[in-house]
């Protein structure tokens, strides 16, 4: 299944394939492999391979690599298809019918689906399918995937054993035909092409610029690269255009089918989306629009939130005091509430906000809007040297760093891409919610200030994050990647009512993904480290639990790691936290909790809190004072504390290289802040 | 046509005008994208709204631009009226 990016192909392959479907990688590179499964009306299973979006098989970013060497058969990893499901965007069928046009060169059984047919309809616009279909000599079949108009249509299409093979004929423009004639042969004899597959490579090598070229894929043979390389010298040499060339005939022949089959019933008018686009990029109204949209996002995650949160917490503290009823007091009973229900439970409860974050995100996305507020927000982008598409992975890393850092995919240019990667996990994560709230709780004694000092502190994290990012970015820019600034071209898709149905199975795939994290990771994590701090045990059985964790490995450890943390307001006991915490930002609330040894209550985040509060250095002083408190939010605003994003980012640049400097770029600017605000923070008496 | 084109590049096209695109400067890859979005040479272009941004519309498509890729697009305005 292939298609314009927007024209409704995701929405299809739901349609048509249900819960039937698995999402994987291709190997080597982090496009998303998605297949689904149907049944054909006689009841034989069907595979569907849901291809990235494209505007055209010349590929600019690894998505459009993977298209096009799937459709090429240069792929080991997936079978050359052997039919095609071209998905269209009726109310833009010039455009859309350009990368029908190249798929036909292929010479392989082709269904076009004209999708959004219902919105073309309303927009005054009547496509001539029978004509279309006799002029293309293919099936083409008229739907509206979001109703589940055409479904069926669709599906007796794919189970024909007999579809007919496209009347595709056009003519190669004369300059390039003798150089597309040497390649074509090459491509068959070196490479096995079969002669339209060769065709169609060969016309798409010598007009294709930069080319993208992936891991995984079958690279040309020597003998055909080699004519390539003649080829294209020649065409620098004599200066011609080819590319140009070809994509003027290309759509010479769609203009001329479009006049047969496209016809206007009424004056062209403003749509639904120009009226609203007129306000929602205005550049007074867009704004207040965006500023209420971000308003509300934040206000949900940080009010809302609390019903459910604090309804999951009441269910843990039940779950842990009853654990305690039934075992008698030992270690085991210590490790189940302590180390199990304290650790995972204490992530578990920052559920409702990381949900409520995908859904805001999901929505954004599925009504059109998210590429508005890209628009919008290019051109204070582009004081830092970027354009407005990295907005987007930004925005997403609110949510979480690992899809932003994915998002990242549609940006062209590699310089600018590597710089919003880098960039990408300052944005404050959901993960560091659980460790500001923390903080923020023992900071502010309870109930004394009122919530908007809580919620201003918070955002004012967010904000030191943001502006963190982009100032990084404006420094990259200027140093590590120069590059001239970035040429944007991005297409706002019509609006759209949001699809729930995808927006919930999206929420669901990601807090699945979440919990089973806070059940392998993280209750891995919380044992050994409930482990590490009560072994080896205190020589004296009645000492405190403040000596038992002095003695114990953790605490050892702890120890060693102090004189590089004391300098920021930190102990070792802190540093435990730092330290666990690396695996992900949320472990340090729970490392916390098994510290400082929260017995009564192991999973409610408020004994944590007085725990915290009540922690004292060995002189005597309070050890969590405000400024150490907001020392430590700052120190997790900048600080890499995170491996999952190492790992994707390391999967995303193809190197250690950029991993680890943005470990050693993060955590240095986190422990130069943090020593900066402290340092300056005692000498004003703080 | 007897006066030579006047050619303005397309971030200076006044919003609600529409115009014809003429050249395309800028780097091939960039060139060719949005030739073969159908922004080529010959199409016309509606400005909607935009000074550092610009958002345009072809053949029924929104299209935005960065005031850079703006730049790099000349075109002919046409009279008021003609679509």
């Amino acid at each position: 299944m292939v298609g314009n990016p927007n024209c409704g192909k995701t929405t299809l392959f739901n349609a048509l394939t249900g819960l039937r479907q698995k999402v994987g990688n291709y190997p080597g590179v982090t496009v998303e492999k998605k297949i689904g499964e149907c049944y054909s009306q006689h009841g034989r299973p069907m595979k569907i391979i849901d291809l990235p979006g494209a505007y055209s098989l010349a590929a600019r970013s690894p998505d459009e690599a993977v298209l096009r060497d799937v459709l090429f058969g240069r792929r080991e990893d997936t079978p050359q298809p052997d039919r095609i499901i071209c998905v269209l965007d009726a109310t833009n069928l010039e455009r859309n019918l350009y990368l029908v046009h190249q798929i036909l060169d292929l010479g392989r059984p082709v269904i076009v689906v004209l999708n959004m047919m219902d919105l073309a309809v309303k927009a005054g616009l009547r496509i001539d399918t029978h004509q279309l279909a006799t002029a293309l000599g293919v099936v083409v079949i008229s739907c509206a995937a979001v109703k589940g108009e055409g479904l069926v249509e669709l599906k007796l299409a794919m189970s024909r054993s007999d579809l007919p093979l496209a009347r595709h004929r056009w003519d190669v423009p004369a300059p390039i035909a003798p150089a597309v004639a040497e390649l074509q042969a090459s491509l068959s004899d070196a490479d096995a092409q079969p002669p339209l597959i060769a065709r169609a490579e060969a016309l798409l090598l010598l007009t294709d610029f930069e080319s993208v070229r992936i891991a995984g894929s079958k690279p040309l043979s020597a003998r055909t690269a080699a004519v390539l390389a003649t080829w294209q010298q020649r065409c620098a040499r004599e200066e011609s255009n080819w590319s140009g060339t070809l994509i003027r005939s290309r759509y010479d022949k769609i203009n001329a089918l479009c006049r047969e089959v496209l016809h206007r019933t009424r004056p062209q008018e403003l749509s639904g989306s120009d009226r609203l686009d007129a306000i929602l990029v205005h550049s007074i109204w867009g704004w207040l629009f965006f500023g209420f949209i971000m308003a509300t996002l934040f206000f949900s995650i940080f009010s809302l939130a609390e019903y459910p949160m604090n309804w999951i917490d009441a269910h843990i503290a039940a779950l842990s005091s009853g654990i305690k009823n039934i075992l008698p007091p030992g270690d085991l009973r210590d490790l189940l509430t302590d180390g199990v229900i304290g650790g995972v439970g204490g992530i578990v409860v920052f559920l409702p906000q990381i949900l409520i974050l995908f859904f805001f995100v999901g929505l954004l996305e599925s009504t059109g809007y998210m590429a508005r507020a890209a628009f919008l927000m290019d051109r204070p982008m582009s004081k830092v040297g970027l354009h407005g598409k990295s907005f987007i992975p930004l925005l997403g890393s609110y949510a979480c760093a690992i899809p932003g850092i994915m998002a990242t995919r549609t940006i062209e240019n590699a310089k600018d891409r590597l710089v919003t990667i880098l960039i990408a996990p300052l944005m404050s994560c959901s993960a560091r919610l659980p460790v500001y709230l923390l903080m923020i709780a023992t900071l502010l004694p309870a109930a004394a200030l009122p919530a908007t000092w809580k919620a201003g502190l918070m955002l004012l994290m967010y904000l030191l994050g943001t502006l963190g990012a982009f100032g990084f970015a404006w420094l990259f820019k200027r140093t590590l990647f120069k590059s001239t600034r970035p040429l944007m071209i991005m297409e706002l898709p019509a609006y759209q009512p949001p699809r729930l149905k995808e927006i919930l199975r999206q929420m669901l795939e990601r807090s699945w993904l979440f919990l089973k994290n806070a059940g392998t990771i993280i209750l891995g994590i919380s044992i050994v480290l409930w482990f590490l701090t009560t072994y080896p045990k205190h020589p004296d059985p009645q000492a405190s639990a403040d000596a038992q964790i002095a003695v114990s490995f953790a605490g050892q450890a702890g120890h060693l790691l102090e004189p590089v943390i004391k300098p920021l307001g930190f102990d070792w006991r802190i540093g435990i936290g730092l330290v666990t915490s690396f695996a992900a930002r949320e472990v340090f609330v729970s490392s916390m909790g098994v510290v400082f040894g929260v017995q009564d209550n192991a999973a409610h985040a408020l004994p944590v809190r007085d725990a915290l509060r009540a922690a004292r250095w060995p002189n005597g002083a309070i050890l969590f004072t405000p400024l150490v408190c907001i020392t430590l939010m700052v120190y997790y605003v900048f600080a890499m504390q995170c491996m999952s994003t190492v790992a994707v980012v390391k999967r995303e640049t193809n190197s250690w290289r950029w991993p680890l400097f943005q470990i050693a770029y993060m955590t240095g600017t986190a422990w130069l802040a943090c020593f900066v605000i402290y340092q300056i923070g005692r000498a004003l008496g703080y | 046509m007897s006066s030579a084109l006047h050619l303005l590049p397309l971030c200076q096209l006044a919003a609600g005008a529409t115009a014809r695109i003429c050249v395309i400067n800028g780097d091939d890859g960039f060139a060719q994208r949005l030739r073969e979005m159908g922004f080529g040479e010959a199409a016309l272009v509606t400005k909607i709204s935009g000074r550092t941004t610009s958002l345009c519309q072809v053949n029924g498509t929104r299209i935005a631009l960065n005031h850079d890729a703006a730049m790099a697009i000349l075109v002919e305005a046409l009279p008021a009226g003609v679509r």
